[in-house]
């Protein structure tokens, strides 16, 4: 037993002010008491273990960030229990800010003006980190990244990438038990991406650093996370190693097509012609979820191919959306 | 140990605003102008009045305390609401808040820099030019250090009223009208923009009940004051403390109020 997290039947209930103009309407707002109650977290429970690195998926408004803002103790729970390195977050949230790191995609907690050595140091300073460690730390970041070229530089002259890379250094900098990393590589190129994965996949190795990861990237799962949890309007609907979800949809695949002839008026027959799959439409594309266990693509197209003139094809793999989507459509056995 | 992690903030402050050259020489560009504008102002004040005494205050008198009053409010400047207001609107206040310090205490030393390099590049040099141009119409002696004492109580009440109008922010989620509408208020009912002798009777009394005066009014009082008794010293400081010690207790729970408001309802 060597949970870092426990999280019990949590809940959480905002409620949201229906809002009035103006300043005028913002003074009344101050007073007013038209609430409507919207239930972000629903009931969630679930337990994590020391140097974990959980997948934490969900589509947007599915109350990912809500959870992880109630584990950072900047939220308070409606119902239900959070315990975090044993601690309450939201009671001690300034003691649990010594236990944590955190990034989110978007912001910088680094000194904007300042070269990102300069970051460091303050940092150093605010989190107390002894002399030893920090030199230790640096020596490790250089040896994962190339950190040299970079500690001299304003953080505002950075490129997104470098600065994403200096958010997670700074975050794991004092040795926190637990970093919450909130989309780290959204809006990053290819080889930014790998670059961020192997970083992040090298500090939970070598400080056995919990990792709880959102994102939309399904290769950031693939290539971090073991275990993984998909939550979706509030509910937790899959907490299970990954293998087990591949398992589970690995055989699905997304075939589109385009083809001669009217989009919607084709999809129509199309659906009658596949009754068994389930198909989609938009603009420009018709999809079609095909399971290769009980039918091929192959045979799919064949068969399409007698009743339709296709003009140009594409095969995706099931995203992550898709995996969501299903698991929220059928539930998971 | 502890008190490095926050000097650190100060020492990052410094080295942030020595950054930003242009904007100090702008600073001090724009702090010569305005009080150009002072002097023709209170020039032409002072010519429709026949004795050349208004209000028990002389031309000389007047603009001496105008023109340090100008340097004390560039000194104390702080952005306050609108970082608070900035960050609450964009939630990089989340970031703020697990850092592993109070919120407030974090904010405050996280400008405390700028006091620094403020200090050396606007108040000194007034101080000096004030003191070289008028030939000693600053007294030294005991006086430097109730004045020293007294700034220190007036930049923690104005970071106070600073912290308290931010706080609002929270509910308004607006800022800029707040903001304008605190600053009226704390330049005209602090001293800065008038000397308050200059108001008349019963503004006068009021304000020096109000906790705004004790900003810049009573530093400057001090200071150009010649041998003022020890009594007055006391009552002036004295006025100051519990000032102090009111606006900082209030802030603090509105905030922590404020702050459980967004940690059960959300931002």
């Amino acid at each position: 037993m060597s949970n870092i997290i426990n999280i019990k039947n949590v809940t959480k209930e905002f409620k949201v002010l229906n809002r009035r103009e103006g300043l005028k309407g913002s003074i009344k707002d101050l007073f007013s008491r038209d609430y409507k109650i919207v239930r972000a977290v629903d009931n969630i429970s679930m337990d994590i273990e020391q140097g974990e690195v959980i997948g934490y998926l969900g589509p947007n408004g599915a109350g990912k960030s809500t959870t992880i803002k109630m584990m950072t103790g900047v939220l308070e729970p409606t119902s239900g229990e959070i315990l975090v390195g044993g601690n309450i977050p939201y009671k001690n949230r300034t003691k649990n800010a010594q236990d944590i790191g955190v990034v989110f995609g978007q912001r910088s907690q680094l000194w904007w003006a300042l070269p990102l050595i300069e970051s460091f140091n303050i940092l150093k300073d605010i989190y107390q980190i002894g002399d030893n460690e920090y030199h230790n730390m640096l020596e490790m970041y250089q040896s994962l990244v190339d950190i040299e070229s970079l500690l001299h530089k304003p953080v505002r002259q950075m490129s997104l990438g470098q600065r994403t890379l200096s958010d997670i250094l700074a975050a794991f900098l004092h040795d926190p038990k637990i970093v919450f990393l909130d989309e780290p590589t959204i809006g990053l190129d290819v080889s930014m991406k790998a670059k961020i994965r192997d970083l992040i996949y090298a500090l939970n190795k070598e400080k056995n650093t919990t990792v709880i990861l959102t994102t939309h990237d399904m290769g950031d799962v693939d290539a971090l996370c073991r275990r993984i949890v998909i939550i979706d309007k509030g509910k937790m609907l899959y907490d299970n190693d990954i293998e087990h979800l591949r398992g589970f949809f690995g055989s699905y695949r997304t075939l589109k097509i385009r083809v001669d002839g009217k989009l919607s008026k084709c999809a129509d027959i199309v659906r009658k012609e596949l009754a068994n799959l389930s198909v989609s439409s938009d603009d420009e594309w018709i999809s079609i979820l095909v399971d290769e266990e009980k039918t091929t693509v192959m045979d799919v197209l064949n068969q399409l191919r007698n009743t339709f003139n296709i003009r140009d094809m594409q095969l995706e793999e099931i995203s992550t959306e898709d995996v969501i989507k299903k698991i929220y459509e059928e539930g998971v056995k | 140990m502890k008190i490095k992690k926050y000097l650190t903030l100060t020492r990052a402050g410094i080295i942030e605003s020595l950054n930003f050259r242009l904007a100090i020489l702008i600073m001090i560009a724009g702090n010569l102008l305005y009080l150009i504008v002072v002097y023709f102002l209170w020039k032409s004040i002072f010519a429709s009045s026949e004795t050349g005494v208004v209000n028990g205050m002389t031309f000389t008198d007047t603009l001496i305390y105008l023109v340090l009053a100008t340097a004390l409010f560039n000194f104390m400047e702080m952005y306050t609401v609108w970082d608070m207001g900035r960050n609450i609107q964009s939630g990089k206040i989340v970031l703020d808040l697990l850092k592993p310090m109070e919120y407030r205490s974090y904010l405050f030393w996280s400008y405390s820099g700028s006091f620094v390099t403020n200090f050396f590049f606007t108040v000194l040099p007034t101080f000096m030019v004030v003191i070289i141009v008028t030939h000693g119409a600053i007294p030294f002696g005991i006086n430097l250090l109730f004045f020293a004492v007294s700034v220190i109580l007036g930049v923690m009440i104005n970071y106070s009223i600073d912290f308290i109008v931010g706080t609002i922010c929270l509910y308004t989620e607006s800022i800029w009208g707040i903001n304008i509408m605190k600053q009226v208020i704390v330049l005209l009912l602090s001293g800065a923009t008038v000397p308050i002798v200059f108001f008349p009777e019963p503004l006068k009394t009021i304000v020096y009940y109000l906790p705004f005066q004790s900003i810049y009014n009573a530093p400057l009082t001090l200071l150009l004051s010649r041998n003022p008794s020890y009594e007055t010293v006391l009552i002036i400081i004295g006025t100051q403390l519990i000032w102090c010690i009111i606006i900082t207790a209030f802030g603090k729970i509105f905030w922590k109020k404020s702050l459980r408001q967004i940690t059960v309802n959300g931002g």
